[in-house]
Protein backbone atom coordinates (compact mmCIF):
# COMPACT_ATOMS: atom_id res chain seq x y z
CA UNK A 1 0.00 0.00 0.00
CA UNK A 2 1.43 3.54 -0.76
CA UNK A 3 1.45 6.23 1.88
CA UNK A 4 0.85 9.14 -0.55
CA UNK A 5 -2.43 9.03 -2.73
CA UNK A 6 -2.59 10.09 -6.34
CA UNK A 7 -4.00 13.58 -5.64
CA UNK A 8 -0.84 13.91 -3.17
CA UNK A 9 1.55 12.82 -5.99
CA UNK A 10 0.10 15.52 -8.44
CA UNK A 11 0.39 18.43 -5.98
CA UNK A 12 4.13 16.95 -5.01
CA UNK A 13 5.06 16.83 -7.99
CA UNK A 14 3.80 20.48 -9.02
CA UNK A 15 5.76 21.56 -6.24
CA UNK A 16 9.06 20.16 -6.36
CA UNK A 17 9.50 20.61 -10.20
CA UNK A 18 11.50 23.69 -10.10
CA UNK A 19 13.92 22.18 -7.42
CA UNK A 20 16.93 23.94 -7.57
CA UNK A 21 19.44 21.20 -7.46
CA UNK A 22 19.92 17.71 -6.14
CA UNK A 23 18.83 16.58 -2.81
CA UNK A 24 19.95 13.44 -1.15
CA UNK A 25 16.89 11.88 1.67
CA UNK A 26 19.29 9.84 3.92
CA UNK A 27 17.47 7.47 6.23
CA UNK A 28 18.40 5.46 9.02
CA UNK A 29 16.33 2.46 10.32
CA UNK A 30 17.11 -1.11 11.45
CA UNK A 31 16.87 -4.51 10.06
CA UNK A 32 13.81 -5.17 12.59
CA UNK A 33 12.22 -1.62 11.86
CA UNK A 34 10.88 0.29 14.79
CA UNK A 35 7.28 1.03 14.79
CA UNK A 36 7.24 4.11 12.22
CA UNK A 37 10.81 3.33 10.52
CA UNK A 38 9.34 1.31 7.84
CA UNK A 39 6.62 4.19 6.83
CA UNK A 40 9.33 6.90 7.29
CA UNK A 41 11.97 4.64 4.70
CA UNK A 42 8.78 3.78 2.66
CA UNK A 43 7.79 7.77 2.54
CA UNK A 44 11.39 9.01 1.26
CA UNK A 45 10.93 6.38 -0.85
CA UNK A 46 7.75 7.02 -2.61
CA UNK A 47 8.89 11.31 -2.58
CA UNK A 48 11.90 10.14 -4.06
CA UNK A 49 9.56 8.93 -7.01
CA UNK A 50 8.65 11.85 -7.56
CA UNK A 51 11.70 13.90 -8.39
CA UNK A 52 14.65 13.35 -10.56
CA UNK A 53 16.21 15.24 -8.22
CA UNK A 54 15.70 13.44 -5.10
CA UNK A 55 17.58 10.35 -4.07
CA UNK A 56 17.26 8.33 -1.73
CA UNK A 57 19.58 6.54 0.70
CA UNK A 58 18.55 3.88 3.27
CA UNK A 59 21.31 2.90 6.18
CA UNK A 60 20.67 0.74 8.95
CA UNK A 61 21.65 2.84 11.98
CA UNK A 62 23.05 -0.08 13.77
CA UNK A 63 25.43 -2.11 11.18
CA UNK A 64 25.84 1.80 9.67
CA UNK A 65 27.02 3.28 12.64
CA UNK A 66 29.88 5.39 11.50
CA UNK A 67 28.13 6.70 8.93
CA UNK A 68 25.37 8.23 11.32
CA UNK A 69 27.67 9.10 13.70
CA UNK A 70 28.99 11.42 10.60
CA UNK A 71 25.77 12.66 10.22
CA UNK A 72 25.17 13.20 14.12
CA UNK A 73 22.13 10.86 13.82
CA UNK A 74 21.36 9.82 17.29
CA UNK A 75 18.12 8.16 17.17
CA UNK A 76 15.58 6.48 14.42
CA UNK A 77 13.95 6.75 12.23
CA UNK A 78 15.47 9.73 10.90
CA UNK A 79 16.03 11.29 7.54
CA UNK A 80 18.81 13.97 6.86
CA UNK A 81 17.90 15.92 4.19
CA UNK A 82 21.16 17.02 2.18
CA UNK A 83 21.74 19.09 -0.75
CA UNK A 84 24.99 20.29 -2.51
CA UNK A 85 26.07 20.45 1.73
CA UNK A 86 24.67 19.28 4.82
CA UNK A 87 23.03 21.97 6.15
CA UNK A 88 22.11 20.88 9.43
CA UNK A 89 18.48 19.76 8.65
CA UNK A 90 16.55 16.21 9.89
CA UNK A 91 13.66 14.78 10.72
CA UNK A 92 13.30 12.26 13.84
CA UNK A 93 10.41 10.40 13.76
CA UNK A 94 7.72 10.22 10.81
CA UNK A 95 7.05 13.58 8.90
CA UNK A 96 3.42 12.59 8.60
CA UNK A 97 0.24 14.74 9.09
CA UNK A 98 0.84 18.05 9.25
CA UNK A 99 4.84 17.14 8.78
CA UNK A 100 4.75 16.40 5.28
CA UNK A 101 4.44 19.73 5.17
CA UNK A 102 7.74 20.63 6.81
CA UNK A 103 9.72 17.58 4.54
CA UNK A 104 8.37 19.17 1.33
CA UNK A 105 9.72 22.91 2.55
CA UNK A 106 13.06 21.60 3.66
CA UNK A 107 14.11 19.66 -0.13
CA UNK A 108 13.13 22.68 -1.52
CA UNK A 109 14.62 24.82 0.93
CA UNK A 110 17.82 22.46 0.70
CA UNK A 111 18.01 22.31 -3.28
CA UNK A 112 18.18 25.93 -3.41
CA UNK A 113 20.62 26.67 -1.00
CA UNK A 114 19.48 29.71 -0.33
CA UNK A 115 17.04 30.22 3.25
CA UNK A 116 14.10 32.33 2.89
CA UNK A 117 14.63 34.61 6.23
CA UNK A 118 14.84 38.15 6.34
CA UNK A 119 18.03 39.80 5.10
CA UNK A 120 18.40 40.89 9.06
CA UNK A 121 18.43 37.30 9.95
CA UNK A 122 20.34 35.62 7.71
CA UNK A 123 23.37 38.49 8.92
CA UNK A 124 22.81 37.07 12.10
CA UNK A 125 23.02 33.76 11.37
CA UNK A 126 25.82 33.29 9.15
CA UNK A 127 28.15 34.91 11.78
CA UNK A 128 27.27 32.48 14.60
CA UNK A 129 30.37 30.66 15.19
CA UNK A 130 29.45 28.29 17.74
CA UNK A 131 27.89 25.34 17.35
CA UNK A 132 23.79 25.50 17.68
CA UNK A 133 21.05 22.85 17.80
CA UNK A 134 17.71 23.80 17.58
CA UNK A 135 15.47 20.95 18.37
CA UNK A 136 11.35 21.63 17.63
CA UNK A 137 9.13 18.93 19.17
CA UNK A 138 5.65 17.94 17.48
CA UNK A 139 2.46 16.03 16.82
CA UNK A 140 1.24 14.86 13.11
CA UNK A 141 -1.66 16.74 14.12
CA UNK A 142 -0.38 19.92 14.90
CA UNK A 143 -1.50 22.95 12.44
CA UNK A 144 1.01 25.56 13.59
CA UNK A 145 4.01 23.09 14.15
CA UNK A 146 5.11 23.29 10.98
CA UNK A 147 5.57 26.71 10.94
CA UNK A 148 8.00 26.05 13.34
CA UNK A 149 9.78 23.65 11.86
CA UNK A 150 10.30 25.18 8.80
CA UNK A 151 11.30 28.27 10.28
CA UNK A 152 14.38 26.20 12.11
CA UNK A 153 15.27 24.86 9.10
CA UNK A 154 15.50 27.74 7.36
CA UNK A 155 17.83 28.79 10.17
CA UNK A 156 19.96 25.35 9.76
CA UNK A 157 20.68 26.39 6.17
CA UNK A 158 21.24 30.00 6.79
CA UNK A 159 24.74 28.78 8.61
CA UNK A 160 26.67 25.85 8.77
CA UNK A 161 27.12 26.41 12.69
CA UNK A 162 23.29 25.90 13.31
CA UNK A 163 21.38 22.47 12.85
CA UNK A 164 17.68 21.59 13.27
CA UNK A 165 15.18 18.59 14.17
CA UNK A 166 11.87 18.13 13.87
CA UNK A 167 11.55 15.77 16.65
CA UNK A 168 8.02 14.09 16.43
CA UNK A 169 7.13 13.68 20.26
CA UNK A 170 5.02 10.71 20.12
CA UNK A 171 7.66 8.88 18.79
CA UNK A 172 10.00 9.68 21.10
CA UNK A 173 8.36 10.31 24.51
CA UNK A 174 11.33 10.24 26.95
CA UNK A 175 12.92 13.30 24.94
CA UNK A 176 8.98 14.86 25.44
CA UNK A 177 9.64 14.13 29.18
CA UNK A 178 13.11 15.08 29.24
CA UNK A 179 12.58 18.55 27.79
CA UNK A 180 9.44 18.69 29.23
CA UNK A 181 7.02 18.83 26.03
CA UNK A 182 3.28 19.43 27.28
CA UNK A 183 2.68 21.39 24.27
CA UNK A 184 4.06 22.05 20.45
CA UNK A 185 5.46 22.69 19.28
CA UNK A 186 7.84 23.71 21.44
CA UNK A 187 11.26 24.57 20.11
CA UNK A 188 14.47 23.79 22.08
CA UNK A 189 17.54 25.93 21.69
CA UNK A 190 20.93 24.77 22.76
CA UNK A 191 19.17 22.44 25.38
CA UNK A 192 18.30 25.54 27.50
CA UNK A 193 16.39 27.74 26.09
CA UNK A 194 13.00 26.98 24.94
CA UNK A 195 10.08 28.56 23.38
CA UNK A 196 6.64 27.80 22.84
CA UNK A 197 4.49 28.09 19.81
CA UNK A 198 4.62 28.87 16.58
CA UNK A 199 7.29 32.23 16.48
CA UNK A 200 8.03 34.74 14.12
CA UNK A 201 11.33 34.94 13.22
CA UNK A 202 12.40 37.85 14.78
CA UNK A 203 10.72 36.31 18.24
CA UNK A 204 13.13 33.12 17.44
CA UNK A 205 15.95 34.97 16.77
CA UNK A 206 16.07 36.77 20.14
CA UNK A 207 16.21 33.44 21.40
CA UNK A 208 19.11 32.00 20.01
CA UNK A 209 20.94 35.46 20.80
CA UNK A 210 19.96 34.35 24.79
CA UNK A 211 20.73 30.74 24.21
CA UNK A 212 24.29 32.22 22.76
CA UNK A 213 24.54 34.84 25.87
CA UNK A 214 23.49 31.27 28.00
CA UNK A 215 26.56 29.94 26.36
CA UNK A 216 29.03 32.48 26.84
CA UNK A 217 28.28 33.53 30.67
CA UNK B 1 -0.71 4.97 19.27
CA UNK B 2 -3.72 6.68 18.09
CA UNK B 3 -4.33 9.49 15.71
CA UNK B 4 -1.28 9.44 13.42
CA UNK B 5 -2.95 10.67 10.06
CA UNK B 6 -0.87 9.60 7.22
CA UNK B 7 0.09 12.26 4.48
CA UNK B 8 -2.84 14.26 3.58
CA UNK B 9 -1.31 17.23 2.02
CA UNK B 10 0.86 20.23 2.46
CA UNK B 11 0.66 24.15 2.12
CA UNK B 12 3.19 25.46 -0.99
CA UNK B 13 4.97 28.48 -0.08
CA UNK B 14 5.00 30.06 -3.46
CA UNK B 15 3.50 29.60 -6.73
CA UNK B 16 3.90 31.66 -9.95
CA UNK B 17 0.85 34.16 -10.62
CA UNK B 18 -0.88 33.46 -13.70
CA UNK B 19 0.85 31.78 -16.48
CA UNK B 20 3.53 33.88 -17.21
CA UNK B 21 4.98 33.11 -13.56
CA UNK B 22 6.05 36.76 -13.22
CA UNK B 23 5.29 38.32 -9.54
CA UNK B 24 2.46 41.45 -10.34
CA UNK B 25 3.70 44.75 -8.86
CA UNK B 26 0.11 45.09 -7.86
CA UNK B 27 -2.55 41.76 -7.00
CA UNK B 28 -6.20 42.49 -7.75
CA UNK B 29 -6.50 41.11 -4.39
CA UNK B 30 -4.54 40.59 -1.68
CA UNK B 31 -6.33 38.46 1.08
CA UNK B 32 -4.97 38.15 4.66
CA UNK B 33 -6.03 34.63 6.49
CA UNK B 34 -6.33 31.10 4.40
CA UNK B 35 -9.14 29.80 7.15
CA UNK B 36 -12.50 29.34 5.27
CA UNK B 37 -13.35 32.61 4.70
CA UNK B 38 -10.28 33.54 3.14
CA UNK B 39 -9.74 30.69 1.10
CA UNK B 40 -13.47 30.91 -0.44
CA UNK B 41 -12.87 34.30 -1.43
CA UNK B 42 -9.81 32.92 -3.11
CA UNK B 43 -11.67 30.17 -5.07
CA UNK B 44 -14.34 33.06 -6.25
CA UNK B 45 -11.52 35.50 -6.93
CA UNK B 46 -9.22 32.91 -8.81
CA UNK B 47 -12.07 32.04 -10.94
CA UNK B 48 -13.25 35.42 -11.90
CA UNK B 49 -9.48 35.68 -12.94
CA UNK B 50 -8.50 38.05 -10.83
CA UNK B 51 -4.50 37.62 -9.80
CA UNK B 52 -5.09 36.63 -6.28
CA UNK B 53 -2.34 36.75 -3.40
CA UNK B 54 -3.37 34.84 0.05
CA UNK B 55 -0.88 35.60 2.60
CA UNK B 56 -1.66 33.00 5.02
CA UNK B 57 -0.86 34.13 8.61
CA UNK B 58 0.28 31.97 11.43
CA UNK B 59 -2.40 28.90 11.01
CA UNK B 60 -2.88 27.66 7.11
CA UNK B 61 -6.14 26.15 7.27
CA UNK B 62 -7.65 28.54 9.93
CA UNK B 63 -9.92 27.36 12.72
CA UNK B 64 -10.87 23.85 10.86
CA UNK B 65 -7.42 22.56 11.03
CA UNK B 66 -7.37 23.13 14.63
CA UNK B 67 -10.47 20.78 14.94
CA UNK B 68 -11.04 17.29 15.20
CA UNK B 69 -13.62 16.64 13.47
CA UNK B 70 -15.70 19.09 11.58
CA UNK B 71 -19.75 17.19 11.29
CA UNK B 72 -21.95 20.91 10.70
CA UNK B 73 -20.40 21.22 7.04
CA UNK B 74 -22.73 20.67 4.38
CA UNK B 75 -21.52 17.79 1.46
CA UNK B 76 -19.69 15.08 4.15
CA UNK B 77 -22.16 13.46 5.87
CA UNK B 78 -19.96 11.53 7.96
CA UNK B 79 -18.02 14.28 9.10
CA UNK B 80 -14.06 15.62 7.64
CA UNK B 81 -11.72 15.84 9.60
CA UNK B 82 -11.00 19.49 10.10
CA UNK B 83 -7.25 19.40 8.50
CA UNK B 84 -8.75 17.52 5.27
CA UNK B 85 -11.83 20.07 4.66
CA UNK B 86 -8.97 22.44 5.65
CA UNK B 87 -6.74 21.47 2.79
CA UNK B 88 -9.40 20.76 0.36
CA UNK B 89 -9.92 24.74 1.10
CA UNK B 90 -6.41 25.11 -0.01
CA UNK B 91 -6.58 22.59 -3.06
CA UNK B 92 -9.45 24.19 -4.74
CA UNK B 93 -8.24 28.01 -4.23
CA UNK B 94 -4.80 26.83 -5.85
CA UNK B 95 -6.59 24.81 -8.35
CA UNK B 96 -7.81 28.71 -9.91
CA UNK B 97 -4.53 30.30 -9.27
CA UNK B 98 -4.32 31.76 -6.15
CA UNK B 99 -0.99 31.94 -5.09
CA UNK B 100 -0.49 31.09 -1.03
CA UNK B 101 2.48 32.46 0.34
CA UNK B 102 2.93 30.80 4.36
CA UNK B 103 4.29 35.15 5.73
CA UNK B 104 2.69 37.19 7.92
CA UNK B 105 1.27 40.39 7.57
CA UNK B 106 3.37 42.92 10.05
CA UNK B 107 1.36 46.09 8.68
CA UNK B 108 -1.18 47.29 6.85
CA UNK B 109 -1.66 50.83 5.18
CA UNK B 110 -5.39 51.75 3.79
CA UNK B 111 -5.03 55.11 3.27
CA UNK B 112 -3.95 55.10 -0.19
CA UNK B 113 -4.65 53.10 -3.10
CA UNK B 114 -3.17 50.56 -4.19
CA UNK B 115 -3.19 49.41 -0.49
CA UNK B 116 -0.08 47.76 1.24
CA UNK B 117 0.81 44.97 2.92
CA UNK B 118 4.02 44.59 4.75
CA UNK B 119 5.24 40.94 5.91
CA UNK B 120 8.14 39.54 7.65
CA UNK B 121 9.55 38.54 4.11
CA UNK B 122 8.48 41.64 1.99
CA UNK B 123 5.67 44.19 0.94
CA UNK B 124 2.84 43.80 -1.38
CA UNK B 125 0.35 45.86 -2.78
CA UNK B 126 -3.31 45.02 -4.07
CA UNK B 127 -6.09 47.22 -5.82
CA UNK B 128 -8.70 45.45 -2.78
CA UNK B 129 -7.70 43.41 0.35
CA UNK B 130 -10.10 40.84 1.83
CA UNK B 131 -9.31 40.46 5.36
CA UNK B 132 -10.15 37.19 6.84
CA UNK B 133 -7.24 37.13 10.00
CA UNK B 134 -9.86 35.28 11.85
CA UNK B 135 -9.72 35.04 15.40
CA UNK B 136 -7.73 34.06 18.14
CA UNK B 137 -8.55 31.82 21.59
CA UNK B 138 -9.15 34.00 24.23
CA UNK B 139 -7.14 33.69 27.21
CA UNK B 140 -8.07 33.15 31.11
CA UNK B 141 -5.92 36.29 32.20
CA UNK B 142 -5.49 34.79 35.35
CA UNK B 143 -2.49 34.34 37.38
CA UNK B 144 -0.53 31.11 36.20
CA UNK B 145 -1.62 31.24 32.57
CA UNK B 146 1.20 33.10 30.87
CA UNK B 147 4.01 30.65 32.98
CA UNK B 148 2.52 27.72 32.08
CA UNK B 149 1.01 28.63 28.31
CA UNK B 150 2.50 25.67 26.15
CA UNK B 151 3.41 23.34 29.28
CA UNK B 152 0.35 22.75 30.85
CA UNK B 153 -2.11 25.59 29.21
CA UNK B 154 -3.38 24.82 25.76
CA UNK B 155 -5.45 25.99 23.50
CA UNK B 156 -5.54 23.31 20.80
CA UNK B 157 -6.34 19.33 21.88
CA UNK B 158 -5.68 18.05 18.47
CA UNK B 159 -1.80 19.35 19.06
CA UNK B 160 -1.33 18.58 22.76
CA UNK B 161 -3.83 15.83 23.64
CA UNK B 162 -1.10 12.88 23.05
CA UNK B 163 0.43 14.64 26.31
CA UNK B 164 -1.98 13.93 28.36
CA UNK B 165 -2.24 9.94 28.28
CA UNK B 166 -3.93 8.11 31.22
CA UNK B 167 -3.48 11.96 33.02
CA UNK B 168 -6.28 14.62 34.20
CA UNK B 169 -7.38 17.53 32.38
CA UNK B 170 -9.81 20.53 33.16
CA UNK B 171 -11.64 21.69 30.17
CA UNK B 172 -13.14 25.69 30.56
CA UNK B 173 -15.99 26.79 28.80
CA UNK B 174 -19.58 25.16 27.76
CA UNK B 175 -19.69 25.94 24.35
CA UNK B 176 -19.59 23.67 21.22
CA UNK B 177 -15.59 24.03 21.05
CA UNK B 178 -15.37 23.26 24.91
CA UNK B 179 -17.64 20.25 24.70
CA UNK B 180 -16.41 18.90 20.81
CA UNK B 181 -12.71 19.37 22.26
CA UNK B 182 -13.24 17.98 25.63
CA UNK B 183 -14.96 14.93 24.25
CA UNK B 184 -11.86 14.58 21.84
CA UNK B 185 -9.77 14.61 25.32
CA UNK B 186 -11.31 11.85 26.54
CA UNK B 187 -9.21 9.38 23.72
CA UNK B 188 -6.27 9.94 26.09
CA UNK B 189 -7.23 11.72 29.25
CA UNK B 190 -8.48 9.80 32.16
CA UNK B 191 -10.85 12.29 33.13
CA UNK B 192 -12.13 15.42 31.72
CA UNK B 193 -14.00 17.72 33.80
CA UNK B 194 -15.59 20.55 32.34
CA UNK B 195 -15.23 24.37 34.25
CA UNK B 196 -18.28 26.42 32.95
CA UNK B 197 -19.48 29.56 34.48
CA UNK B 198 -22.86 28.88 34.26
CA UNK B 199 -25.13 25.91 35.32
CA UNK B 200 -26.27 24.60 31.86
CA UNK B 201 -24.18 24.32 28.51
CA UNK B 202 -24.08 26.63 25.17
CA UNK B 203 -22.75 24.35 23.17
CA UNK B 204 -25.04 22.46 20.61
CA UNK B 205 -27.46 19.49 21.79
CA UNK B 206 -26.10 16.57 19.97
CA UNK B 207 -22.37 17.37 21.60
CA UNK B 208 -24.27 18.05 24.92
CA UNK B 209 -25.79 14.56 24.55
CA UNK B 210 -22.64 12.78 23.74
CA UNK B 211 -20.50 14.49 26.85
CA UNK B 212 -23.11 13.50 29.34
CA UNK B 213 -22.99 10.22 28.10
CA UNK B 214 -19.19 9.85 28.52
CA UNK B 215 -18.17 8.19 31.36
CA UNK B 216 -14.59 9.87 31.60
CA UNK B 217 -16.27 13.58 31.41
CA UNK B 218 -17.61 15.30 34.79
CA UNK B 219 -19.10 18.69 34.68
CA UNK B 220 -18.29 21.63 37.41
CA UNK B 221 -21.10 24.05 37.37
CA UNK B 222 -21.13 28.34 38.00
CA UNK B 223 -17.59 28.49 38.53
CA UNK B 224 -14.62 29.89 36.80
CA UNK B 225 -11.27 29.63 36.90
CA UNK B 226 -8.83 32.12 38.92
CA UNK B 227 -5.62 30.95 39.30
CA UNK B 228 -3.43 28.15 37.39
CA UNK B 229 -1.44 26.15 40.05
CA UNK B 230 1.78 24.55 39.95
CA UNK B 231 5.64 25.21 40.36
CA UNK B 232 7.47 23.57 37.46
CA UNK B 233 4.31 21.87 36.12
CA UNK B 234 0.64 22.25 36.53
CA UNK B 235 -0.75 20.42 38.94
CA UNK B 236 -4.58 21.76 39.79
CA UNK B 237 -6.23 25.46 39.24
CA UNK B 238 -8.48 27.40 41.56
CA UNK B 239 -11.85 27.74 41.15
CA UNK B 240 -14.61 29.99 42.10
CA UNK B 241 -18.55 29.49 42.56
CA UNK B 242 -20.07 32.58 41.16
CA UNK B 243 -23.34 31.56 42.72
CA UNK B 244 -22.25 30.70 46.36
CA UNK B 245 -18.13 32.49 46.00
CA UNK B 246 -16.79 29.55 47.64
CA UNK B 247 -12.87 28.64 46.30
CA UNK B 248 -11.75 25.35 46.24
CA UNK B 249 -8.97 23.70 44.09
CA UNK B 250 -9.14 20.79 40.88
CA UNK B 251 -6.34 18.89 40.89
CA UNK B 252 -4.89 18.40 37.14
CA UNK B 253 -2.43 17.86 34.83
CA UNK B 254 -3.49 20.38 32.34
CA UNK B 255 -5.80 22.99 31.18
CA UNK B 256 -7.14 23.39 28.06
CA UNK B 257 -9.09 26.87 27.67
CA UNK B 258 -11.80 27.22 24.85
CA UNK B 259 -13.57 30.49 26.60
CA UNK B 260 -14.60 32.12 23.09
CA UNK B 261 -12.65 33.92 20.93
CA UNK B 262 -11.22 37.78 20.16
CA UNK B 263 -10.80 38.88 16.61
CA UNK B 264 -7.49 39.44 15.39
CA UNK B 265 -7.29 42.99 14.29
CA UNK B 266 -4.49 44.72 16.22
CA UNK B 267 -3.01 45.69 12.40
CA UNK B 268 -5.96 47.15 11.88
CA UNK B 269 -6.67 49.48 14.51
CA UNK B 270 -6.77 53.43 13.75
CA UNK B 271 -7.30 52.35 10.00
CA UNK B 272 -10.61 50.60 9.60
CA UNK B 273 -13.57 51.01 12.03
CA UNK B 274 -13.90 48.83 14.73
CA UNK B 275 -16.97 47.18 17.36
CA UNK B 276 -16.05 47.99 20.87
CA UNK B 277 -15.13 44.23 20.60
CA UNK B 278 -12.10 44.77 18.26
CA UNK B 279 -14.16 42.63 15.36
CA UNK B 280 -14.16 44.56 11.90
CA UNK B 281 -17.53 46.36 11.19
CA UNK B 282 -18.92 45.15 8.01
CA UNK B 283 -21.98 45.76 6.00
CA UNK B 284 -23.75 42.75 4.70
CA UNK B 285 -21.87 43.61 1.25
CA UNK B 286 -18.91 42.64 3.70
CA UNK B 287 -17.40 46.21 3.18
CA UNK B 288 -15.80 47.85 5.89
CA UNK B 289 -15.84 51.20 5.81
CA UNK B 290 -12.69 52.20 3.29
CA UNK B 291 -14.14 51.22 0.06
CA UNK B 292 -11.60 48.60 -1.34
CA UNK B 293 -11.24 46.74 1.56
CA UNK B 294 -14.00 43.96 2.92
CA UNK B 295 -13.61 41.70 5.59
CA UNK B 296 -14.78 38.19 6.04
CA UNK B 297 -15.34 34.96 8.24
CA UNK B 298 -14.59 35.47 12.12
CA UNK B 299 -12.82 38.90 12.06
CA UNK B 300 -16.22 40.52 11.38
CA UNK B 301 -18.73 37.78 13.40
CA UNK B 302 -19.12 38.21 17.34
CA UNK B 303 -22.07 35.95 16.83
CA UNK B 304 -21.91 32.22 15.15
CA UNK B 305 -17.94 31.42 14.23
CA UNK B 306 -19.27 28.74 11.92
CA UNK B 307 -17.33 27.19 8.53
CA UNK B 308 -20.32 27.43 6.50
CA UNK B 309 -20.88 30.63 7.84
CA UNK B 310 -17.62 32.14 6.86
CA UNK B 311 -17.00 30.23 3.64
CA UNK B 312 -20.58 32.60 2.58
CA UNK B 313 -18.85 35.83 3.59
CA UNK B 314 -15.56 35.00 1.88
CA UNK B 315 -17.71 34.32 -0.97
CA UNK B 316 -19.13 37.57 -0.77
CA UNK B 317 -16.49 39.61 -0.14
CA UNK B 318 -14.79 38.11 -3.48
CA UNK B 319 -17.70 39.18 -5.54
CA UNK B 320 -18.12 42.72 -3.79
CA UNK B 321 -13.99 43.11 -4.71
CA UNK B 322 -14.80 41.78 -8.41
CA UNK B 323 -17.52 44.40 -8.38
CA UNK B 324 -15.44 47.00 -7.05
CA UNK B 325 -12.34 45.95 -9.49
CA UNK B 326 -14.47 46.30 -12.66
CA UNK B 327 -15.91 49.49 -11.62
CA UNK B 328 -12.40 50.69 -10.59
CA UNK B 329 -10.98 49.81 -14.65
CA UNK B 330 -14.09 51.39 -15.80
CA UNK B 331 -12.83 54.88 -13.89
CA UNK B 332 -9.56 54.46 -14.72
CA UNK B 333 -7.88 54.52 -17.31
CA UNK B 334 -8.64 51.62 -19.67
CA UNK B 335 -5.47 50.83 -21.37
CA UNK B 336 -3.98 49.83 -17.97
CA UNK B 337 -6.15 47.02 -18.03
CA UNK B 338 -4.19 43.83 -17.83
CA UNK B 339 -5.72 41.51 -20.42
Amino acid sequence: MTLLGDDVRQQVVEFLKDLAGPVRLVVFTQEFECEYCAETRQLAEELGELSDQITVEVYDFQANKEKAEELGIDKIPAIAVIGKEDYGVRFYGIPSGYEFTSLLHAVRTVAAGEPELSEEGKKFLAEIDRPLHIQVFVTPTCPYCPHAVTLAHQMAIASPNVRADMVEAMEFPHLAVKYQVMGVPRTVINETVHLEGAAPEPMVLDKIREALQEAEG
Amino acid sequence: MEIKPLITGFEPQEKPAGEEGEKPAVYDVIILGAGPAGLTAAIYTGRARLKTLVIAGSLPGGEPSNTDLVENYPGFPEGIAGMDLAQRFQSQAERFGAEIVLDEATAVDFSQEPFTIHTYSTVYKGRTVIIATGAEPRRLGVPGEDKFFGRGVSACATCDGFFYKDKRVVVVGGGDSAIAEGLFLTKFASEVVVIHRRDQLRATQILQERAFANPKMRFVWDSVVEEILGDEMVTGVRVRNVKTGETSVIETDGVFVYIGMVPKTKLFVGQLKLDEQGYIVADRHQRTNVPGVFAAGDVQDPNYRQIVIAAGTGAVAAMEAERFLSEYWQTHHAEAKPS
